[in-house]
């Protein structure tokens, strides 16, 4: 990446709020409490390479991943795809961007339609698109099926009667049928074994290097983000703590999260057995985020203004962002 | 005397008319104060060896051979009485998913006490001053005022603090924990493998079965680990040994399938082929058909679980 690539898609200011109350009455009143699901992030992702979005349950990373793709509405901000904002797209330019945007999910038994033939799952988005004739098209069906190690018979098949890799080998089929551009997954190998989990990424990579396909990488399993990933996000409670080149971050974590987080991940290494008392407490209810910096209550490292002061998500070194007043004192002064 | 013996376990499945074997001819000892990590992929039986020290196999299943001995009992051959009495009480087990330990229509208070009067017969206020402190042993806020909630009005993190509290209200001997983290986020799960170390292991002296899939959580907690493949162990031995030094081909595989940083993308080791199902599962050994070393003698031989080295056993051809 040279310092000037564009980004391929880049989200400003996103916000995502669910309203609690629902209803005409209380969204008319403004009075329904909402939860802040994502809050103003701002982040680039760029062509050719894998971006990771890190965090706990609750932490926004899905509803973001669903907000870059437009399959949500944000409550503010945008997200521009090379340049044009997706949530100003007409119909035939949405229907453009979707060609170029595929999301893959955990679940790949929950994804495919049981009731559909692995084949006619692979070949429904280039129905949808209407690409090539009838016979180019179980082609095409049938190329994609063998470029993700299954193979052609298995077109024949119901996803019950595959296992947990085939079906989310399926999901990365219809995935690419279309050939897109850039592909949101959504935790893809959080439900595999292993040495499924080994095969299955082995085959993302040779993808990615194949076809220069952008990934955004939703996962919690930071040894696939170490291994996988270009770049990361850290989030919590909605907002993007830190941000780093992925082996700046593993080798020297910013954000009083982020270190908290590595220390509690079970390193397959008994001869460095981590602190198992470090982390405090549990992730606050995005109902209710504490004021100011909503990690402060959990912070081995908290200060007097933390509660009461929102940390502003900085540059501490080309190509890092880091939010927490530990690394702002030295930036430049707040505008009051 | 170890505290758990399992010997010659073999538990079967009834699919289509046939009893399939889910766990194959496996023994092991837990001994008093030790974690003892039970590692496979899924199907590979570790749920089912939980399930048949307990007891508590569905109908569709059965115990074919082999004793299970928690010091003196043999809870192969005892009552349903007998199991009753000790489960909950010498024995205890607890869950992934926490609620399904946990009753929706009581409150957590209730669900507490009601074991403790069960098993220890304290009176109630006994009991409810017991059941404050284990809520607070176990990192309760506001035990007080928790006693009185539903087990809907918790995160997954605090309903599995409350199954662990109901889990060690009785000082059980042997704690068997069946992918207690699984559902949990990282720091969450930090705090409770953290709690049945020093609740059970340091305090209590109590033996702990942990099966997991994941090979961190074994390498953060536990003392000696059984790897499991196809319903059989095929090593077995001190935790620090089978990382630094693996031998079985399958547990090499295993660990060679680990992402992290250092191998280059798209490079992990991969395992070919798939976990075998139970009706087809092959002969001599299992893994044969997708090991890198597989011999000719491999396809009619069983290999018994032998010692290697220094303690660590494995089962393979290769060491004998």
């Amino acid at each position: 990446m040279t310092d000037d690539a564009k980004p391929l898609l880049r989200a400003a200011g996103l916000s995502k709020h669910f309203p609690l109350e629902s209803g005409i009455l209380a969204s008319w009143r403004g009075t329904g409490t909402t939860v802040k699901a994502v809050e103003s992030v701002s982040l680039d992702v760029y062509a050719g390479q894998t971006l990771a979005i890190v965090g706990e349950s609750g932490s926004g990373k899905s509803t973001l991943g669903r907000l870059l793709l437009r399959l949500i509405q944000p409550s503010a901000g945008h997200v521009q795809y090379k340049g044009e904002n997706i949530f100003a797209m007409n119909r035939a330019r949405l229907r453009a961007f979707r060609r170029q945007a595929q999301i893959i999910l955990q679940d790949p038994y929950a994804s495919l339609n049981p009731r559909m033939r692995v084949g006619r799952i692979i070949r429904e988005p280039l129905d949808i698109y209407r690409e090539g004739s009838k016979a180019e098209r179980e082609k095409r069906v049938h190329a994609l099926l063998e470029r993700v190690g299954l193979t052609s018979a298995q077109a024949r098949a119901y996803p019950a009667e595959l296992s947990g890799g085939q079906r989310q080998r399926v999901c990365i089929a219809a995935a690419l049928a279309l050939s897109p551009e850039i592909v949101i997954a959504d935790e893809p190998t959080s439900s595999l074994d292993v040495s499924v989990q080994a095969q299955t990424l082995n085959l993302l990579s040779e993808l990615q290097r194949d076809f220069n396909l952008t990934y955004v990488f939703i996962t919690h399993d930071l040894g696939v983000v170490q291994h996988f990933s270009d770049r990361v996000a850290v989030m919590y409670l909605g907002k993007i703590v830190e941000e780093a080149p992925t082996d700046a971050l593993f080798a020297a974590p910013q954000h009083p999260y982020t270190q908290v987080l590595f220390s509690a991940i079970p390193r397959p290494d008994p001869s460095r057995r981590v602190n198992w008392e470090l982390p405090k407490g549990e992730p606050p209810s995005p109902l209710d985020p504490p004021s100011g910096c909503h990690f402060h209550p959990r912070c081995p490292q908290v200060l007097a203004a933390c509660s009461s002061t929102v940390p502003r998500l900085l540059e501490t070194a080309p190509g890092r962002r880091v939010a927490c007043l530990l690394h702002e004192a030295d930036k430049e002064p707040r505008p009051s | 005397m170890s505290l758990l013996s399992v010997q010659n376990l073999t538990t079967e499945f009834l699919s289509g008319g046939r009893w399939l074997e889910a766990v194959s001819d496996v023994s092991f000892d837990l001994q008093r104060g030790e974690i003892l990590g039970l590692v496979g992929e899924s199907g590979c039986g570790k749920s089912t060896i939980a399930y048949s020290v307990m007891r508590l196999l569905a109908s569709n299943a059965r115990i074919s051979a082999g004793e299970v001995w928690l010091e003196d009992v043999n809870l192969t051959a005892a009552s349903e009485d007998a199991l009753q009495d000790l489960r909950g009480s010498r024995l205890s087990m607890i869950f992934q998913d926490p609620m399904t330990a946990l009753d929706s229509l009581f409150t957590v208070g209730h669900q507490v006490i009601e074991t403790l009067q069960e098993h220890l017969g304290l009176s109630a206020a006994a009991a409810q001053e017991r059941a404050l402190d284990l809520l607070r042993q176990v990192g309760i806020p506001a035990a007080e005022e928790r006693l009185g909630a539903y087990p809907y009005q918790f995160s997954g993190g605090m309903s599995q603090r409350i199954a662990l509290a109901i889990a060690i209200s009785c000082h059980p001997q042997v704690l068997i924990a069946d992918e207690p983290t699984t559902a949990l986020d990282v720091t969450i799960q930090a705090q409770i493998l953290h709690l049945i170390r020093r609740l059970l292991v340091e305090e209590g002296g109590s033996g702990v079965l942990l099966i997991t899939h994941d090979l961190g959580v074994v390498a953060q907690v536990c003392d000696r680990v059984a790897v499991m493949y196809a319903g059989k162990i095929v090593e077995f031995g001190e935790v620090e040994s089978i990382f630094s030094n693996p031998l079985h081909p399958y547990t090499q595989a295993l660990f060679k399938s680990l992402p992290s940083q250092g191998i280059a993308r798209g490079e992990l080791e991969n395992i070919q082929g798939l976990v075998p199902g139970l009706a087809d599962r092959p002969s001599g050994c299992h893994f044969h058909p997708r090991c890198s070393h597989a011999r000719a003698i491999c396809r009619e031989r069983t290999p018994p679980l032998r010692n290697a080295a220094d303690g660590q056993e494995v089962a393979c051809v290769l060491y004998d």
